[in-house]
């Protein structure tokens, strides 16, 4: 620790803070710039200039380390004098069109030109006039307001990992420049707007809409996915105007999926009424009569219930106690991706926080592309990998991160159970064992290298392991996932009964929704095939769109011909077109609820945004439907839904004492722990065929909300994936050559164009899920053959 | 373009630049002596040769650019097969450098950033060149001409329209 | 060609200067170079070398005028990261260019010097950063590199001591900036040559993260002379605190414009009369720039100063490179102002605020009042946008674009005026 004085008050910080951190630390105003806390420091705009005794000029205090004793002066008529020259010079070249421009209000420059400027300028000559770049989608340039503070530069190196902004040119001739095609190859390019401290890098969407003063903010919890981050909700007359990261959040930044969904919110996709089918069409309808419709389809009917898992967990619970007073048989499934429905399943979220994972000695990261999954994470993954730690990889592709992945190996799904012996053969011979790891061991023959580089990251002082969806979505996941607990426990990461993994969840709550629905839930496939077989009557769809989401879309398709849909939901999509009745329920901007993250993270909403419409929150629409079905109200408000979820729920204990008034911060829901152990089945594994498939998730397209939302959409075009790619070898082992192919599968033969990368496994098809072979993504293996079939 | 127009380092130089690039502790230091090859092989710097420069360095664009346009040597646009640069800064200005300069536009009615109908000359005014003894400094294509007056510039120009060596 | 010595005065990087080929190794080992080579190499340890070098008083020629022997010792050792030693030929400051006569006429002492002072701080990796326009003189160390590999000079084991090091010459590509010491470190990464803030100094993170010592191709050609006759020899050369030898690259209006390294010391009307030939008008300088374009101006009333950082200082300006600029009674100082002006703002990296704004619109400014369009508003200006770059930003060429700017203010207020005065006659 460094003893200073700060304008004669005596402070203390950790040596080699800077001065501007010790002012900021303690409530002393500097004005800056360039510095932004989590980019690195540039120095370069001067405007934090401060006085230290014994040294003949102004130093920049972002840059100068506080030392023992130093006497720091914030404020004279020398540093007024020099502020105010600053700010002359910023000025001389800025184009001074503050009522024009959207960040007046919220802009730097403008503030500080009052606080600190001279209030007329002195320059005569011409001003300097850059161009304006595209930057795609979400960001407006007005680059002749640009100070060059490199805030964006360095953002988009250090944070988006893209490096595609660069400083241009020297002296006064130096330009802020982005090299793009379509758009910043960045799913984080929405913070540019918000790092920028003037108007020169603008939010595109809002450009001109708005301003500033006219908005009212909510602060409110993004659940586009399960990293959950706390986001501000802007508002004007109750719309939706723009998502921006919360300030003092855990995470400074929000990726463009959770910030510029925030059209959909007032899309023509979003349900605001009850409506009723009639014929061709579905007509808005009041609640009472289309709550009417809804019981004569699901009264005494053989119902099937699908739901997100994305609402707050007393929407969630609502569900649950809905189905255990209205349809005590049916079964429940809340998850598109699971194949293997062993009790694995439940014991999902993470056993580490964020931050622990990015100072962890080494990340292993199994079969996941957590740039599009969870991006956030991944920006944390990448400030590890700047700073030099490594990343080690398997997986089946080799997923673009913007970030060095030190370690990386292509490998098939098939070949998960090899690469997980062999490590746990390289660990026995370490001499480091787990009980249960021989049995394990016993069940499998095969061997495959890249479990050498696994056993090698295992064997680090710390070790974090991301288990994706390769695995989760593996026909023998429990297996996979009990052996990969076994390595952990191996390499003493872990105790017995404990596991050391994360395992990325598919969405949001993952912890309650464990234990509220552990006993009746069912695979997602399983009850789709119910369906389409006639063993039900109708689905209650809660915010699912298994059609445009998930690995069973072809079961999903097959099942709503046949049955009748109830469709309950913030978003009509795609779904609408099945519905028979749609009941709006309340978005997550509109409820007054609670929400886990995959860390056990709780967020309880407090000022949510008044309905638009006539939508409800999901846990008042549950309970009408309860009412209306059985004529019983299992919970006639928040608090008595609470209960239910403190009885049904005991990992989530701690909820209660939020609920409380507990700081949210202090309370951390933990995920369930590995219940089952399972055994290698191999026996059941589907690879009779010669390629395994693999499915690609799009940020931009995944999920009723994002492809509600036009600018999502319109991202997703510029960043489309490709529909079918292979490995070049694997076409040339099978003879073939890249273009039309035909893909044999359980389920018939077509025809696609499929391309060749280098960057997946060979043996391996990768089929974008919302790609115009979508529907392969619920096969596990399939063959190749040339041309037409 | 199409691929077949797309600059491309010769294989001797892709093996120049194999054995430079271990010679420092990251390939990246490599780019500045890269850039001199690509601008010797192929007259300037073009977006396509940037990029090609980017790839064979395993750099991204952006840092191509950003170096290309700091340094003033590196040239983005083509100039005469001869680059007179006058040294301007104040030693030579004290001994005629701002005459000289202005001689030599009209001389060759040029001015900066343009080439002689012949193709042979580009003219520009240039900073200190280090040899203010010599003061004024012409430089052709890096070759030092030192003390030089209107009559020995002419002399040279002639020189290489005659298609002599100079 | 080197400027001929009329009076035989103690040199030290020029000894052998106009030794005919001496550019060739062949020739150079004739006149002892690399002869005491080995002895170092055998004999003498980092600890040694670095007393030697802090006895011997030598200060950075690179303008700083930094302790070497200093800078050598804030060097940590095993940090268990490489050390790098690079070699600054970048030689950009207007009117300096004594580098570029030690690289063509002896490389050998460059190369000998890199290969002590490598030696002393255990570098494996040495990098002479050469600035771009001195294609000569980057062919002709190219060449005298390869003779030192051939003759196991340089490269593996180096004349069988066990020493191994490696020396690349490197070329910048026309940016001033790029001598600044950490500009040049980020050149050398093969970014853009934006100077770093400090600290971290060089020392202890510089090239790559590494610890890096870079020194002036003078520094580093003294450093053999220093090992061999020893340091006390040097400390006994020039004055206290002013040790040694000094080369001198005067320019502008003298008759003999030139090279002329001289004991520290000597005075400044002896250097112009007896090896410059004199002014080119008059008896006294009008301006003298003591340390290159960035130093402020001394004048007449100066003539006689001792050539030493501190009587320099003393004077009011520095010693700088030794770059010294004479400006006689006929010079227009508006116009060299305006001139310099220029140079700074087309320098500037732009990183700074105040640079890269203060250097442009002090040029604008000075081109309307060279132009005779100047205004008194213009003077103020020009003043506070000035005063408010130096010394307020990353590196130091704000400091040096506005040391001519407040010079000609100061001590030419009436030929400023004038200026003003041509717009309304
Ligand atoms: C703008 C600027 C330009 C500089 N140019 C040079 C240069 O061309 N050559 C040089 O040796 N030092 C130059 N320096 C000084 C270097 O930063 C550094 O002090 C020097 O190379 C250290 O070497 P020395 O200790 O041997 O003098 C420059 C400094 C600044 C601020
Ligand atoms: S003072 Fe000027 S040249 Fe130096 S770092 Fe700042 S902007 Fe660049
Ligand atoms: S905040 Fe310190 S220089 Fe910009």
């Amino acid at each position: 620790m460094t003893e200073l004085f700060i304008n004669d008050e005596e402070v203390t910080v950790p040596a080699g803070t800077s001065i501007l951190e010790a002012c900021r630390k303690n409530g002393v105003d500097v004005p800056y710039f360039c510095y932004h806390p989590e980019l690195s420091v540039a120095a370069n705009c001067r405007m934090c200039l401060v006085e230290i005794e014994g040294m003949p000029k102004p130093l920049a205090s972002c840059c100068t380390p506080v030392a023992e004793g130093m006497k720091v002066i914030t404020h004279s008529e020398g540093l007024e004098k020099d502020r105010a020259m600053i700010m002359e010079y910023l000025l001389i070249n800025h184009p001074l069109d503050c009522p024009v421009c959207d960040q007046g209000g919220a802009c730097k420059l403008q503030d500080y030109a009052v606080e600190h400027g001279m209030g007329h300028g002195r320059y005569i000559d011409e001003k300097r006039v850059p161009s304006d770049k595209d930057l795609g989608p979400f960001v407006n340039t007005c680059m002749t307001r640009c100070i060059h503070c490199t805030r964006c530069v360095r953002f988009a190196d250090e944070i988006a990992g893209t490096g595609d902004m660069g400083v241009l040119n020297r002296g006064d001739h130096m330009l802020i420049e982005g090299i793009v095609e379509d758009a910043l190859e960045s799913e984080l390019s929405g913070n540019l707007s918000d790092i920028c401290p003037v108007g020169a890098l603008l939010d595109k969407p809002s450009h001109d809409v708005s301003r500033p003063w006219e908005m009212k903010k909510h602060k409110s919890t993004c659940t586009q996915c399960p990293q959950g981050c706390d986001i501000e909700i802007e508002s004007r007359n109750d719309e939706v105007m723009r998502i921006r990261p919360a300030k003092g959040g855990v995470e400074p930044w929000i990726c463009d999926r959770g910030r510029y969904v925030y059209d959909a919110f007032r899309s023509d996709n979003r349900l605001l009424t009850p409506r009723v089918r009639q014929g061709e069409t579905l007509t808005d309808a009041s609640w009472d009569d289309a709550i009417a419709k809804a019981v004569s389809l699901l009264k005494g009917k053989r119902v099937g219930i699908v739901f997100s898992p994305d609402w707050s967990v007393e929407g969630l619970t609502a569900i649950r106690l809905l189905r255990d007073t209205a349809f005590a048989d049916a079964k429940v499934a809340f998850e598109l991706h699971r194949r293997d429905m062993r009790p694995f399943a439940f014991e999902e979220g993470l056993s580490m926080s964020t931050k622990a994972i990015e100072g962890a000695d080494q990340v292993v990261v199994l079969g996941s592309d957590i740039r599009q999954r969870l991006p956030i994470l991944m920006q944390r993954l990448r400030k590890r990998a700047n700073a030099g730690k490594p990343i080690t990889r398997i997986g089946a592709m080799h997923y673009r991160t913007n970030a060095d992945i030190a370690v990386d190996a292509l490998i098939r799904p098939r070949d998960w159970h090899a690469v997980i012996a062999s490590a746990m053969v390289q660990l026995t011979e370490l001499g480091k064992l787990a009980a249960g790891m021989d049995a394990w061991l016993a069940k499998v023959d095969a061997r495959h290298e890249a479990g050498k580089l696994l056993a090698d990251a295992l064997i680090a002082d710390s070790c974090a392991m991301l288990v994706g969806e390769e695995i989760r979505c593996h026909e023998d996941a429990a297996a996979l996932i009990h052996g990969l607990d076994l390595l952990m426990r191996a390499a003493g990461h872990t105790e017995v009964g404990k596991d050391g993994r994360n395992l990325l969840p598919e969405g949001m709550n993952a912890q309650l929704l464990s234990d509220v629905f552990g006993d009746v839930r069912t695979s997602a496939g399983t009850l789709f095939d119910a369906a389409s077989q006639g063993e039900l009557d109708t689905l209650l769809l809660v915010g699912s769109d298994p059609v445009g989401d998930g690995l069973f879309s072809r079961q999903a398709k097959a099942a709503l011909e046949k049955v009748d849909l109830v469709q309950v939901g913030a978003i009509s999509g795609d779904m609408g077109q099945y519905a028979a009745v749609q009941l709006p329920a309340s978005a997550y901007s509109e409820v007054e609820g609670t929400f886990i993250n995959m860390e056990g993270r709780v967020r309880v909403a407090e000022n949510p945004l008044r309905s638009l419409g006539e939508e409800r929150p999901m846990w008042k629409v549950m309970m009408r439907l309860a009412q209306a079905l059985v004529h019983e109200v299992p919970a006639v408000n928040l608090d008595e839904i609470r209960k239910e979820i403190i009885e049904r729920a005991p990992l989530c204990a701690a909820l209660a004492d939020v609920w409380a008034g507990e700081s949210a911060k202090s309370v951390f829901i933990p995920s369930a722990r590995n219940k089952g152990a399972t055994l290698p089945n191999m026996a059941s594994l589907n690879v009779a065929k010669a390629l395994d498939v693999v499915s690609r998730y799009s940020m931009y397209r995944e999920g009723a909300w994002a492809r509600a939302s036009a600018l999502l959409s319109e991202a997703g075009r510029i960043h489309a994936l490709d529909d079918l790619i292979v490995h070049p070898e694997t076409l040339k082992e099978l003879g073939l050559e890249q273009g039309e192919l035909t893909v044999l599968s359980n389920t018939g033969a077509e025809t696609f164009e499929v391309g060749t990368r280098e960057d997946v496994s060979p043996g391996v098809l990768f089929v974008a899920k919302r790609g115009v072979a979508g529907d392969l993504s619920g096969e596990t293996s399939v063959d190749l053959q040339g041309g037409q079939s | 373009m199409s691929a077949s127009e797309m600059p491309k380092f010769s294989e001797e130089r892709l093996a120049e630049i194999d054995a430079l690039v271990k010679r420092y502790p990251s390939a990246k230091s490599a780019l500045m002596p890269v850039l001199y090859m690509a601008q010797q092989d192929f007259g300037y710097l073009s977006m396509d040769t940037q990029q090609m420069v980017a790839d064979v360095l395993q750099l991204r664009l952006m840092e191509v650019r950003e170096v290309v346009t700091f340094y003033t040597m590196f040239k983005e646009q083509p100039h005469g097969k001869y680059l007179l640069e006058v040294c301007t800064n104040a030693s030579c200005m004290l001994n005629g450098a701002d005459e000289l300069y202005a001689h030599m536009k009209e001389y060759l009615g040029i001015g900066p950033g343009e080439i002689t109908e012949d193709g042979l000359f580009s003219i520009a005014e240039v900073e200190c060149a280090g040899a203010c003894a010599g003061a004024p400094v012409v430089q052709v294509n890096n070759i030092y001409h030192e003390k030089a007056t209107a009559e020995s510039m002419e002399a040279l120009i002639t020189k290489v329209r005659a298609g002599e060596a100079i | 060609m080197i400027s001929s010595d009329p009076k035989k005065v103690q040199r030290i990087c020029f000894d052998n200067i106009e030794v005919e080929n001496m550019h060739k190794l062949e020739v150079a080992k004739k006149h002892g170079a690399y002869a005491f080579l080995p002895t170092v190499l055998n004999e003498f340890d980092t600890d040694r070398i670095i007393d030697e070098v802090k006895t011997s008083g030598l200060r950075g020629r690179g303008g700083a005028g930094f302790p070497t022997g200093l800078k050598w010792s804030f060097v940590p050792r095993n940090t268990g990261k490489p050390t790098y030693l690079l070699c600054n030929a970048d030689e950009g400051e207007p009117g300096t260019f004594k580098d570029r006569d030690i690289m063509r006429f002896n490389p050998h002492l460059l190369i000998e010097g890199m290969i002590m002072a490598g030696f002393a701080l255990g570098v494996k990796d040495a990098y002479i950063y050469v600035r771009g326009e001195f294609l000569h003189e980057y062919n002709v160390m190219c060449e005298a590199i390869n003779e030192a590999y051939a003759a196991n000079l340089l490269g593996e084991n180096i004349l069988g001591t066990g020493f191994s090091m490696n020396l690349l010459m490197h070329r910048g590509a026309g940016a001033y900036v790029c001598g600044e010491e950490t500009a040049l470190i980020e050149s050398l990464e093969g970014k853009s040559g934006r100077p770093r803030f400090k600290p971290p100094f060089p020392a202890v993170e510089g090239f790559y993260a590494c610890p890096t010592v870079v020194n002036n191709v003078e520094t580093i050609s003294t450093i053999p002379a220093i090992l061999e006759h020893g340091g006390a020899w040097h400390a006994a050369i020039g004055k206290p605190n002013n040790t040694g030898c000094k080369i001198f690259s005067v320019s502008g209006h003298v008759n003999k414009p030139g090279n002329y390294e001289v004991p520290m010391g000597t005075s400044l009307r002896t250097l112009v009369e007896d090896f410059c030939g004199g002014l080119q008008h008059g008896t006294v300088p009008k301006v003298i720039i003591p340390g290159g374009s960035s130093t402020p101006w001394l004048l007449g009333e100066h003539y006689d100063v001792p050539l030493t950082y501190d009587d320099i200082m003393k004077a009011g300006s520095f010693l700088g490179s030794g770059a010294i600029i004479i400006l006689d009674e006929t010079a227009d100082v508006v116009a060299v102002t305006r001139r310099l002006a220029h140079f700074y703002a087309h320098e500037s990296c732009g990183q700074c605020t105040p640079c890269r704004e203060g250097t442009g619109w002090v040029e604008r400014i000075l081109n309307r009042v060279d132009a005779g369009e100047g205004t008194q508003a213009d003077i103020k200006v020009l003043k506070d946008a000035s005063a408010h770059m130096a010394g307020r930003t990353i590196c130091a060429l704000a400091e040096g674009a506005a040391a001519s700017v407040l010079s000609m203010l100061k001590h030419f207020p009436e030929e400023v005026e004038a200026k003003l005065a041509e717009k309304s006659s």
